[in-house]
C-alpha cells in the first residue's frame, strides 16, 4: 500500500507536542548574550547621532547606524537580482516608520538589556511623514527615499512610487466598447497582521574563524545564508545557518527578518552568542499585509461571455520595498488567470508610506484580487438573471488554458483542473438550489449562501527561468540497515511538507514510512532550495526529492544487480509484508535480496553508499484550484456576522496527507473569517499602531469564533497532475483564496447589502443596513 | 541596575530547584531561560496566547503572568510532565492521530489546557471543550481537529478510572 495518500503520525508530531521541538526561541548557548532592539518612536526621523554611553555603563554592547557595514539590501532575493528593488540597511539612519529598528543592545540578562535600552539618548530630527497612499502620491508630499536600487542600477525618487507594473494583453478599449454591460466597482483590503505564534527571532553563534553559525526564524536557510554573507562580508561556506521548525509564517518570513542581520552584528562586535526574541509587540512592527486599493472594470455580454477586463492597484507597501514588484505581477496573474476575459489590462502602483513594511501573507495578493472578482461575478450574475454557479462555470480558465498566476514571466498549460467538480459538488453539499434571494428574507437574524472560487500557484517554476528563481535540491542516502536518510532544505511551515516528502521517497524507493527519516541539516549540508513560498514545497520540493530517490533507486538495482549476478534492466524494486524491501529478479520472482541486506552488503564488500544528492526544476507552475461555499447568518440589529456552516473544496492532485490537507484548508478557512470580519491593522495620524502592538486589540479567531468541527465539510477533488510527485500539487495559499469573497457574497445573499471594504466588522455592516440600498450595476 | 536576586525553591515536574531570581521574575522566563523547560512557549506575554501554560498545583495558569516569587513552593506541572500523565498522554496520542499538530507552538500550552479540562471534566460537551480552549490561540488549525482530539481523548478515558495527576505529586 503506497504511503502517499495515507494518513500517518507526522515525524516530528511527538517532539512538537511535548515540547521538544526546538525552535528558534528554544535555542539556547553557553556564555549567550540577550539582545534587545530600540525601535523609533516617530513615523519618520534622521537619527543625528546616537549616544550608548549610559547603555555601555551598564555593561551592554550596543550596535548603531554608524557600526552596521554601509550595505543597501532587499532581504527578499527569491526574484532574480535584476528585479529586486533594494532600499534597506540593517539599522537605518533614516527611520521611516514607527517600530523601525534604530539600535541593538546586547547584555547578560534580557531584562539588563531592555534597561540599557532606556540608557540610550538619541539626538533625532524629525522629518514630515506621509501614512497613506493617496497622500504619499501627490507631489507636494513629503518623500520616503532620494534614491533606491533596482539590482545595482541606482533609481532617484521624484515621489513615492516604489515601482509600477502596467500589463495588457489584446484590446482592452475595444473589448470595453464589444460589451452589453460594463461593471465598474472599487474594493479595498486593509493592512493585516500574519499573527504566527512564534515571534521573529534569532540566535547567532560567531565562530573562531570569522564565520557564523544562525538559528533563526526562517522560510529559506539558503536565502538567509546569502543575504547575510553579502551583508558582512563573509564568504557563505563559513555561514552556516540552521534548519528548524517554525512557529508559523503564513509568509512573514519569506524575507530575511530584520532582527536577523541586527542579531548577527552583535554577535560580531561582542564575540559572543546572542539572542534576540522579538516582543509581540515589536513583531507588530516588524511586519504587515500590504493595503491594497483595486477597481476592477469588466465588460461583459448578455450571453455571459466577457469581453475585458482592468484593474487598477494601488498598494501601500510601507516604508520598505520588500516585494511589491512581484506583488503587483501576481495580482496581474490571478485576475488573468481566473476567468477568460479576452482583453485585459492591468495597471499597479505601490506607494512609499511611512508605516509597517507591507510584505506576503499566504496567498500573496491573490486573496485580495479574488475578493474584487469574485464579488463582481455575483454582480454580474445578479445584473444578467444567471445563476452564479453557472456564470463562473461558463468563463473559468481551465484545462488546456494558460495559467498565469505568479506574473507575466511563469506561464503554464493547465493540465489537471477541478474546478467543476468543485463547483457541482459544493452546490450539491451546501443545498444550492435552495438558496433563496435576500429580498425573501426577513427578521432580525438572515442566513444567506455565497460562493467563491479561487486557486494559487504551485511554485513558480516553468519550463523557461522567469523572474523568480524557482529550482529545490535534496540528498538521500540509504544507511546500512535498509532505513533511508532525507536531507532536505525545504522548510515545513507545519503543513506537512516535511510529511510529504517522506512518503514521496517511500513510496519512490518502496521503502515504509517508518524506515524513511528527515535529517537535521542546514545551509551547509543541503544544496539550495529558495523558500517555502508560493506553494511550493511538495510539488517543487517534493518533486525535486522524488526525482534524487529515482537515482537512488537506479543505484539499489545496480547494487543489486552485484549480489545477485543479474542485469539492473531484468530487476524491480518492491515491498511486501513478508519480504519488505526488496529487490527481485522479474523473471524468476523467487531470486531476491532485500535492501537491508543489499546495503549491508555493498557495506561490507566496500562497494559505497547507496546515496545521491542532486537539485531539480519543475516543468510547470500548476494552478491548485480551491472553492467555498459558505453559509452565514447575519444579527441585522448588530452586524454581527456568523459563519453557521462551510463546505471547502480543493484541487491538490493526488492528496499526499489528508489529513493535514483537511487541517490546512479548514486552518485557513479559520483566518480567512478573522481577515473577512475582524481583524485590521489600523494606524493612527502618529504613525502610532491603533492596537499599539498588543495582541489584546488586534483579535484573532479564537476556538469559540470559527465554526464548530461539524460545521466545516471538507472535499477533495480527483485529479492527477503528471508532472507533480505522484500527481500531487500544492494546496497551501489556495486555501485561503476565495475565504473573504465567498463570506462577503454569503452576506450579500443574506441581506441584500454588498460589502466592498474590508474586514466587514459589525460597525460597517450596520453602516451598509442603514444606508440607502443601491441597486447591484 | 538589576533587581537584586533572591534565592528561592521551585517544585517542576516532581524536582525541586533553587534558583536566584529577581523579584519581578516571571515564571515563564525562569523555566525557559535558568530551568531549561523550553515546553512553555512566549507568545505574548501579557496572558492573550496561552502558550505558556502550565499547572499551578493542577489549576491552569499562565507562566507569562506569574512572578516565580509567587509560587515558590507550590507544585508547577509544565507540557513536559502532562504528557507523561495517564490522560495527558491519551490527549497527545489523540493530537497526533487527529493530525491536530501543524506548526506545534501553541499544542504545548494547548495539551496543558485540554488535559487540565479532562483532569476534572470528564464528559466535556463540545462547547465545553472550546469555550475552555478559548485562552490558547492556534493560528494554523481553526481548532476542529484539536477540538475533535479532545472529544476522542473524553471518549477513550470514559469508564477508565480517574486519573489523578502523577507527576509533581
Amino acid at each position: 500500500m503506497p504511503e502517499v495518500g495515507r494518513n500517518l503520525p507526522r515525524k516530528d508530531g511527538v517532539a512538537k507536542i511535548s515540547g521538544k521541538e526546538p525552535y528558534s526561541h528554544d535555542i539556547h548557548l553557553p556564555n549567550m548574550l540577550y539582545a534587545a532592539v530600540y525601535r523609533s518612536p516617530l513615523a519618520h526621523v534622521r537619527i543625528r547621532y546616537v549616544d550608548t554611553s549610559g547603555a555601555q555603563a551598564l555593561g551592554a554592547i550596543c550596535l548603531t547606524p554608524q557600526e552596521v557595514p554601509d550595505v543597501i539590501y532587499n532581504e527578499r532575493i527569491v526574484s532574480i537580482p535584476t528585479k529586486t528593488y533594494k532600499d534597506r540597511r540593517v539599522l537605518p539612519t533614516v527611520a521611516r516608520h514607527v517600530g523601525e529598528a534604530i539600535v541593538g543592545v546586547a547584555a547578560e540578562t534580557e531584562e539588563l538589556a531592555i534597561r540599557a535600552l532606556s540608557s540610550l539618548r538619541i539626538d533625532f530630527e524629525p522629518l514630515p511623514s506621509v501614512l497613506n497612499a493617496e497622500e504619499a502620491l501627490k507631489p507636494e508630499s513629503p518623500k520616503l527615499y532620494d534614491r533606491i536600487w533596482l539590482g545595482e542600477k541606482p533609481i532617484e525618487m521624484t515621489g513615492n512610487i516604489a515601482c509600477e507594473r502596467h500589463i495588457t494583453e489584446g484590446d482592452p478599449e475595444a473589448g470595453f466598447r464589444e460589451a452589453d454591460f460594463v461593471v465598474e466597482r472599487r474594493y479595498t483590503t486593509p493592512r493585516k497582521y500574519h499573527g504566527q505564534m512564534e515571534t521573529k527571532a534569532a540566535v547567532c553563534q560567531p565562530l573562531p574563524n570569522g564565520g557564523i553559525n544562525v538559528w533563526a526564524t526562517v522560510q529559506s536557510v539558503h536565502n538567509v545564508r546569502q543575504v547575510l554573507g553579502q551583508i558582512y562580508g563573509i564568504p557563505l561556506s563559513k555561514v552556516n545557518v540552521k534548519k528548524l521548525s517554525i512557529g508559523g509564517s503564513f509568509g512573514s518570513s519569506i524575507q530575511m527578518n530584520s532582527i536577523i542581520p541586527i542579531c548577527v552584528g552583535l554577535a560580531l562586535k561582542s564575540g559572543r552568542p546572542v539572542k534576540l526574541i522579538s516582543p509581540r509587540e515589536d513583531d507588530m512592527y516588524d511586519h504587515s499585509h500590504y493595503q491594497t486599493e483595486m477597481v476592477l472594470k469588466v465588460g461583459v455580454k448578455q450571453d455571459g461571455t466577457f469581453t475585458a477586463a482592468k484593474m487598477n492597484v494601488i498598494a501601500d507597501i510601507g516604508a520598505h520595498h520588500i516585494q511589491a514588484d512581484a506583488l503587483l505581477g501576481v495580482m496581474a496573474g490571478w485576475l488573468a488567470s481566473l476567468y477568460k476575459w479576452k482583453n485585459f489590462q492591468f495597471d499597479g502602483q505601490a506607494v512609499y508610506t511611512n508605516k509597517v513594511p507591507g510584505c506576503a501573507l499566504q496567498g500573496f495578493g491573490n486573496p485580495l484580487v479574488n475578493f474584487a472578482v469574485e464579488q463582481h461575478m455575483d454582480i454580474i450574475a445578479e445584473m444578467l438573471g444567471r445563476d452564479p454557479v453557472d456564470l463562473r462555470l461558463q468563463n473559468y480558465i481551465g484545462e488546456g488554458d494558460v495559467f498565469w498566476g505568479q506574473g507575466p514571466s511563469i506561464k503554464s498549460i493547465i493540465e489537471s483542473c477541478g474546478v467543476e467538480e468543485i463547483l457541482r459538488e459544493g452546490s450539491t453539499r451546501i443545498g444550492w438550489n435552495q438558496r433563496r434571494e435576500p429580498h425573501e428574507k426577513s427578521g432580525r437574524y438572515r442566513r444567506g449562501i455565497g460562493v467563491a472560487r479561487g486557486f494559487h500557484t504551485s511554485g513558480t517554476a516553468g519550463p523557461k527561468p522567469g523572474d523568480v528563481i524557482d529550482f529545490s535540491s535534496a540528498t538521500i542516502k540509504v544507511n546500512e540497515d535498509g532505513t533511508v536518510d532525507i536531507l532536505t532544505p525545504v522548510i515545513d511551515h507545519g503543513g506537512g511538507t516535511g510529511e510529504a516528502i517522506v512518503k514521496i521517497v517511500a513510496d519512490t524507493l518502496h521503502v515504509p514510512y517508518t524506515m524513511v527519516e528527515l535529517s537535521d541539516v542546514d545551509a551547509r549540508t543541503t544544496g539550495y532550495d529558495v523558500a517555502t513560498h508560493a506553494t511550493r514545497g511538495v510539488y517543487c520540493g517534493g518533486g525535486a526529492a522524488a526525482h534524487v530517490a529515482e537515482e537512488v533507486r537506479t543505484q539499489i538495482l545496480a547494487m543489486a544487480g552485484r549480489i545477485l549476478d543479474e542485469e539492473p534492466s531484468g530487476l524491480a524494486l518492491d515491498l511486501t509484508a513478508e519480504r519488505g524491501t526488496h529487490v527481485y529478479v522479474q523473471s524468476d520472482p523467487n531470486r531476491f535480496v532485500s535492501l537491508k541486506d543489499i546495503a549491508k552488503t555493498a557495506q561490507i564488500k566496500s562497494w559505497g553508499t547507496m546515496a545521491a544528492t542532486g537539485s531539480y526544476r519543475q516543468s510547470s507552475a500548476p494552478p491548485c484550484f480551491m472553492g467555498h461555499f459558505v453559509e452565514v447568518e447575519v444579527d441585522t440589529e448588530t452586524g454581527e456576522v456568523r459563519v453557521v456552516r462551510a463546505i471547502l473544496l480543493s484541487d491538490a492532485g493526488t492528496v499526499v496527507n489528508p489529513d493535514l490537507l483537511a487541517g490546512q484548508l479548514i486552518g485557513a478557512f479559520a483566518r480567512g473569517i478573522g481577515f473577512a470580519l475582524q481583524e485590521h491593522t489600523q494606524t493612527l495620524p502618529s504613525g502610532t499602531l491603533n492596537h499599539g502592538g498588543w495582541l489584546t486589540d488586534y483579535r484573532m479567531g479564537t476556538s469559540c469564533d470559527v465554526p464548530p468541527p461539524d460545521a466545516m465539510d471538507v472535499y477533495f477533488a480527483h485529479t492527477y497532475e503528471s508532472t507533480g510527485p505522484f500527481g500531487a500539487k500544492g494546496v497551501a495559499e489556495a486555501a485561503l483564496s476565495s475565504v473573504w469573497s465567498a463570506v462577503a457574497n454569503a452576506i450579500y445573499n443574506a441581506v441584500g447589502v454588498r460589502v466592498y471594504d474590508l474586514p466587514i466588522t459589525p460597525e460597517v455592516l450596520l453602516e451598509a443596513l442603514s444606508a440607502p440600498q443601491l441597486i447591484e450595476a | 541596575m538589576t533587581e537584586k536576586e533572591t534565592p528561592i525553591t521551585l517544585i517542576v515536574n516532581g524536582r525541586t530547584h533553587r534558583v536566584f531570581v529577581s523579584p519581578s521574575a516571571l515564571l515563564l522566563n525562569v523555566l525557559r531561560d535558568q530551568l531549561n523547560v523550553m515546553g512553555p512557549k512566549y507568545g505574548c506575554g501579557i496572558g492573550e496566547c496561552g502558550a505558556c501554560s502550565v499547572l499551578i498545583d493542577g489549576e491552569l495558569s499562565l507562566s507569562c503572568l506569574t512572578l516565580a516569587v509567587s509560587v515558590m513552593g507550590h507544585v508547577i506541572t509544565t507540557v513536559e510532565a502532562v504528557v507523561e500523565d495517564p490522560v495527558g498522554k491519551i490527549v497527545a496520542d489523540k493530537f497526533l492521530s487527529h493530525a491536530a499538530v501543524q506548526c506545534g507552538f501553541c499544542t504545548p500550552g494547548m495539551l496543558v489546557a485540554a488535559t487540565s479540562l479532562l483532569q476534572s471534566e470528564r464528559s466535556p460537551s463540545e462547547e465545553d471543550i472550546r469555550q475552555h480552549l478559548r485562552g490558547n490561540l492556534c493560528r494554523c488549525t481553526g481548532y476542529a481537529a484539536l477540538v475533535r482530539s479532545v472529544q476522542d481523548a473524553a471518549e477513550s478515558l470514559d469508564g477508565e478510572p480517574d486519573h489523578e495527576m502523577r507527576a509533581g505529586n
